[in-house]
């Protein structure tokens, strides 16, 4: 539901709420410690009545002096209220037109009435304070006292400084509504620009880069991240247009001597047998290209994650067996010597698999000298299972390592093996077969031995 | 053996009609879907090849309705497109093989063997001849000429695969799928230095050949050697 929301929208409905919440506790504050305020006022000005009160009761000497008295006296103080009752409840006093509350009169039992009381009658407000007199006309015995006040002055004040309070919490908060608006649009900005530099992104301009730089901190991340994807996406679409490149480039040889060889033969008339030659030779190298192109499909489909390994629990020592089960007539034949050592599992294709290892041995054998050694090495270490295909033979230069896994590289162009026919793309297949299975395959070339290594995930 | 065949490309569908006729089937071709199925459900075809991409109705279709009106010859499907999930759906849908463009011949008819040999299986043999070479399933033994040959355990799986197919070109990728369950082709010559060392052992002092290679295409094992 939020999400439907514009980024803009919500920061300004948090800004005005969150101002808002912070006004309305002030207004709060304000208004409370003001009418704290004046009730102490209130309490105060009561206790002075009541002292006043207390001298004319000292002063009087029979009922109806002190009603005198207090008429007298209280014709100065408008707005205050008076009632005395003696011992027995009998009212000694009370100020005309005014009525004293009955539970404040006559509390319920327990409620001590030591404290300022507020109550409201109307329109009116009061606030009243009662205490005990002592009497010393001859009747003797406590007075009950009840003084009141009409602090309606006091409410309106209260009243009027709310209106103000809530008038100015309103404004306020809408001022920063309007504020945290601006604020958002202008914080946002960046964001506009990345959208801008964004649509300017095509195939064919991939090099287009966010302005990573020029952006806050917080959003230098997602420029950063989102450089990284293009530069991922420029890579591969590089990749990709090289890809066909290539295709295009290692078919053209084959086609070229296919084409040659067949005019030729049909350039004048030839006996049956040199017919049947050419036709064998031309299978032959139709094939080479079937299986070029099956190759180029298989790392096509690798490419775009299309590799979709199923996940069976392989023994890969196992699996190299077989294959040195497969091999065992070539090694023979080389008098190359096959080990294998170790033992490890992992979850995947067993075809797959065992494709990227037989293109590893079949690379060993093919580059191990007459009587070397081919070792097969299976280990688990942590997370990672490892599979490595070791041959002894000449070392490969550093810096054709890393792109021994590339497509069609051949790291001896010159010499030419006659017992492959390989289009370079074994080692690329098995790379891409790994990663499959997410895992790495790696290279290392030192003491006269060549050493792929495999790691997968454990299972 | 009749064979139907239905592909639309015109110079694929006649070279299969032919090299299928030559390997002593009788074929009938069609170009089209629609004719393919009417063929097949009138006919009494012991295999239908059929490509996948067909005008009209394609192969998928048609292989529905041939098996929703209780045909049940068996099916290879032929197509340029090798996405997993048309495999599983030829598959599902009951197909028995499925073979990727480009496909070499002997492998195709290599494959078409296999089908129309799996529902004649009948008794297996528990011995093998050809000539005067002998091969003895249960004592894993062979001999030729009343000659004992000791063979390592594949190539003794070689061998019995050649003499069981005698007769039959077996391409290099159908070897090392059966002999070694190699199900890819393999960039070295591994197959044929096998075939070699097998030939050392078997025809190596004999008069006659019995493993001949047909260049281009794989491996026979026959008796009357052309050579």
């Amino acid at each position: 539901m939020l999400r439907r929301f514009s980024l803009t929208t919500r920061l300004t409905v948090i800004y005005t709420l969150v101002s808002a919440l912070v006004l309305l506790g002030m207004a709060w504050i304000i208004a409370m410690t003001v009418s704290r305020h004046f009730e102490e006022l209130d309490g105060d000005t009561l206790l002075d009545k009541i002292h006043l009160i207390q001298g004319i009761v000292a002063k009087a000497t029979s009922p109806i002096d002190l009603r005198e008295r207090l008429e007298d006296s209280l014709q100065n103080h408008p707005g205050l209220y008076v009632q005395i009752d003696d011992q027995a409840g009998a009212s000694l006093f009370a100020s005309s037109a005014f009525r004293f509350p009955d539970w404040l009169v006559r509390p319920p039992a327990g409620l001590s009435l030591q404290a300022v009381t507020t109550w409201r009658d109307g329109e009116q407000e009061y606030r009243a304070l009662s205490a005990l007199v002592p009497r010393h006309d001859p009747l003797g015995g406590d007075l009950r006292v009840w003084a009141a006040l009409d602090t309606h002055h006091h409410a309106d004040f209260i009243r009027s400084l709310q209106t103000t309070l809530w008038t100015y919490l309103a404004l306020a908060a809408m001022l920063s509504g309007l504020l945290g608006w601006w604020v958002a649009r202008t914080g946002l900005a960046p964001l506009r620009a990345m959208k801008t530099r964004a649509q300017a992104v095509t195939a064919h301009k991939l090099d287009e880069r966010m302005p990573a730089e020029a952006v806050p901190i917080e959003m230098a991340d997602l420029a950063e991240s989102l450089n990284d994807m293009l530069a991922r996406l420029q890579k591969d679409f590089q990749r990709l247009s090289e890809f066909s490149s290539d295709l295009a480039h290692e078919l053209r040889t084959p086609i070229s001597n296919l084409m040659t060889q067949t005019q030729v033969a049909l350039s004048q008339p030839r006996n049956a047998d040199t017919y049947r030659d050419i036709l064998a030779s031309n299978a032959e190298e139709f094939q080479r290209l079937a299986r070029m192109v099956s190759d180029m499909l298989l790392l096509a489909k690798a490419e775009h994650g299309l590799l979709l390994p199923s996940a069976e629990d392989i023994s890969l020592a196992a699996e190299a067996q077989a294959l040195f089960d497969f091999y065992e007539a070539l090694a023979d034949e080389k008098g190359v010597s096959l080990n294998l050592t170790g033992e490890g599992y992992v979850k995947g294709d067993r075809l797959m698999l065992r494709r990227a290892i037989s293109n590893l041995l079949s690379n060993a054998l093919r580059y191990t000298p007459m009587q070397g050694q081919v070792r097969v090495e299976i280990g688990t270490t942590g997370a990672l299972v490892s599979l490595s295909v070791e041959n002894t033979g000449a070392e490969i230069s550093p810096e054709l390592l890393p792109r021994l896994f590339d497509r069609f590289f051949r790291a001896d162009k010159s010499r030419s093996h006659p017992d492959s026919d390989g289009a370079g793309l074994g080692l690329s297949i098995t790379r891409a077969i790994v990663q499959a299975h997410g895992g790495v395959a790696a290279v290392s070339s030192f003491d006269g031995k060549t050493r792929f290594t495999l790691s997968f995930p454990a299972r | 053996m009749k064979i139907l065949i239905v592909e639309d490309e015109a110079k694929t569908g006649n070279y299969l009609r032919q090299g299928l006729r030559e390997a002593g089937f009788t074929v009938e071709l069609t170009n089209n879907g629609e004719d393919g199925l009417h063929l097949a459900l009138q006919g009494d075809h012991h295999l239908l090849i059929l490509d996948v991409m067909l005008p009209g109705m394609n192969g998928w279709q048609v292989l529905q309705n041939l098996r929703r009106q209780g045909k049940e010859m068996p099916v290879l499907f032929l197509t340029a497109r090798d996405q997993v999930e048309d495999r599983i759906k030829g598959l599902e849908l009951g197909a028995d093989d499925y073979l990727v463009k480009p496909f070499s011949f002997a492998e195709l008819l290599a494959r078409v063997r296999t089908i129309l040999r799996r529902g004649r299986s009948g008794t297996e043999a528990t011995t093998l001849q050809v000539a005067d070479l002998g091969l003895d399933l249960l004592r894993r033994r062979v001999t030729r000429g009343g000659k004992r040959i000791d063979l390592t355990a594949k190539e003794f799986g070689l061998l019995e695969l050649l003499m069981r197919r005698k007769g039959e070109v077996l391409p290099r990728s159908l070897i090392a799928s059966q002999v070694w369950d190699m199900n890819f082709d393999s960039d070295t010559n591994v197959i044929e230095v096998a075939v070699r060392r097998l030939r050392a052992k078997i025809d190596d002092g004999f008069e006659s050949k019995l493993i001949q290679t047909v260049r281009g295409m794989g491996y026979v094992l026959e008796e009357s050697a052309g050579a």
